[in-house]
């Protein structure tokens, strides 16, 4: 009999914390997306669509949704391309490679609040890096975080500078993973380095590229700590990201229903690119075995 | 070419990588310089070594209490996250039983939750358990991991089954063939998991943000970003002091970081790649 229950006793502490968690609460958020409240008021009223329809007509929900696509678009490709580069040049299990790799992998584990902070300095207008080499050249300074047009930029280069390690890591072992034949035959037909990056190398690497590309889109969707700690949304809303908006509405404006109809679209929208994912994943363990 | 210039253009080589990786992290290695700076001489552009932004971030501004709360919970979910984890993939990787592909399919759906359709659930969950402002809101949320389990189950089912088999033989439980015979087999992807499990919680921002407002309670990362906060807008903020704070919020990970970077390279390539 114990012996029977015994695969569920070890299987219960994390189902049950998952339960509490993150299965029910994923009930709660849609349920609560129908509703109005403010955390406050004991009743919650029921109002079908609403949320939803309020969120859809709303400014802020179509900037925010503007805001995140640009920073996907450019930041994704530009983490993708930098890395593949890098990786590409640091392929071989050198010391120097292997060093380098570890300082360009360092900030993607290392506090993002702490990279926020610095960044901030470095791009402050008044005492920052930047600006002082800028007028060391003669330049006027820059306002880098308080002009719309360029705030966005900074937070894809800050974001791109900590994430780069980690895509370059991936991008290591999946060129390390290329067999040496193709290389050879690829010497073997002749043909510069460019030649063989393009014939051989790229399309080889391609499984890598793909899964890098959705795991890089679902990050972009998720971007919060640095625009919180650097822009706060701003200035007049040029940062505002999707997850930054979900917490003001949720926890400054206290506006749970919206809130909770934004997490739930965007619960939506990272699933599907999550399935996209699975998929890929799934096609690439099937051809190892 | 000859042999000696290649040898000559490759120590060129060498040297402009590793320059372009100093100047990579040029920006974080001039913070911890800066930390080290008096304010007077930061601004005046002089150099004037001091400890006293420490004193101040560590005294004034409670850095030791964000530093040990940080310690504790990062600590507490780490442990308890491997611990649970570990068990349900021992038994998803070795036992039959009922529902148990439903619910290891229930895991791995995880894997694809983003975790901010549980931010305001999760907040109301523990408002109402009374546990906002506490260590255990602030740990609970955090200690069932998904992908550990998936990830642990797999390595796990590459074990050979004779090893549990001879042990049963011997008349272990269960639990003494998880400890004694899975345990020490698996360490090296425990390991690789636990300090992937430790780096988040560590880093971990928006949950403390939302679930914390005593300051006692703070985590570093909350701390550091009220500090630096609590100057925009003015005309000065006091930098030095602020990477005092940023330093000892990097610190730790960055110590740490030298000693496991292959685990941790290990046990992200084996998550993506594989």
């Amino acid at each position: 009999m114990l012996r029977k229950l015994t695969p569920y006793l070890f299987v219960l502490p994390l189902l049950g914390f998952m339960a509490v968690f993150t299965y029910i609460p994923i009930l709660q958020s849609v349920n609560l997306s129908f509703r109005v409240w403010d955390f406050m008021s004991p009743t919650k009223p029921w109002v079908g669509l609403d949320n939803y329809r309020l969120l859809l007509t709303s400014r802020d929900f179509w900037n925010s949704l503007k805001i995140t696509a640009v920073f996907a678009l450019i930041s994704v490709p530009l983490r993708l391309a930098l890395a593949l580069a890098v990786a590409s040049f640091l392929i071989r299990e050198t010391a120097v490679s292997r060093i380098t790799r570890g300082a360009i992998f360092l900030p993607a584990v290392t506090s993002t609040v702490s990279i926020a902070v610095v960044f901030s300095w470095v791009f402050s207008t008044d005492y920052g890096a930047i600006n002082g080499f800028l007028q060391m050249l003669g330049f006027d300074k820059v306002s880098w975080m308080q002009d719309p047009q360029l705030a966005l930029y900074v937070i894809i280069f800050v974001n791109t500078w900590k994430q780069l390690g980690y895509d370059v890591i991936i991008y290591t072992a999946g060129l390390q993973a290329i067999s040496m034949e193709y290389y050879d035959a690829a010497a073997v037909d002749g043909g510069g380095r460019f030649h063989v990056f393009r014939r051989v190398t790229f399309p080889l690497v391609m499984p890598t590229t793909y899964f890098l590309l959705v795991i890089s889109v679902i990050d972009a969707f998720q971007v919060f700590t640095i625009v919180d700690v650097m822009t706060r949304g701003g200035p007049a809303g040029a940062t505002d990201m999707i997850v930054n908006m979900l917490y003001r509405v949720g926890f400054t404006l206290f506006d749970i229903g919206t809130g909770s109809a934004l997490a739930v679209l965007l619960f939506i929208f990272l699933i599907a690119l999550a399935l996209v994912k699975a998929r890929v994943i799934g096609r690439r363990v099937h051809y190892d075995s | 070419m000859t042999r000696e210039t290649s040898a000559r253009a490759l120590w060129i080589i060498n040297g402009l990588t590793l320059l372009a990786a100093v100047i990579f992290l040029s920006p974080v290695l001039y913070s911890i310089w800066m930390s080290f700076q008096t304010s007077d001489a930061y601004y005046s552009g002089g150099v004037d070594f001091t400890l006293r932004n420490y004193d101040v971030a560590i005294g004034q501004y409670n850095f030791a209490r964000y530093l040990l709360n940080s310690v504790i919970v990062s600590g507490i979910v780490t442990l308890l996250g491997i611990s649970f984890a570990t068990m349900a993939a021992f038994a998803f990787a070795r036992f039959e039983f009922r529902g148990g592909n439903l619910m290891f399919g229930a895991v791995v759906a995880t894997l694809m939750i983003p975790s901010h359709i549980t931010l305001i659930p999760n907040y109301l969950t523990l408002a109402r358990a009374g546990m906002l402002d506490s260590y255990a809101g602030l740990i609970l949320p955090a200690i069932s991991s998904g992908f550990a389990a998936f990830f642990l189950r797999q390595y796990i089912r590459g074990i050979p089954r004779a090893l549990d088999e001879a042990a049963y033989m011997d008349g272990a439980t269960p639990l003494k063939v998880l400890w004694r015979v899975i345990v020490p087999i698996s360490k090296p992807a425990i390991f690789s998991m636990g300090l992937q499990l430790f780096i988040a919680e560590w880093n971990n921002y928006i949950w403390p943000l939302v679930a914390i407002s005593k300051s006692d309670l703070f985590t570093l990362q909350i701390g550091l970003a009220r500090l630096y906060r609590v100057n925009p807008g003015e005309d000065v903020i006091d930098w030095p002091l602020v990477m005092a704070a940023s330093t000892i919020t990097i610190l730790p990970v960055l110590l740490g970081f030298v000693l496991v970077e292959r685990h941790l390279v290990r046990g992200i390539t084996m998550g993506a790649v594989k």
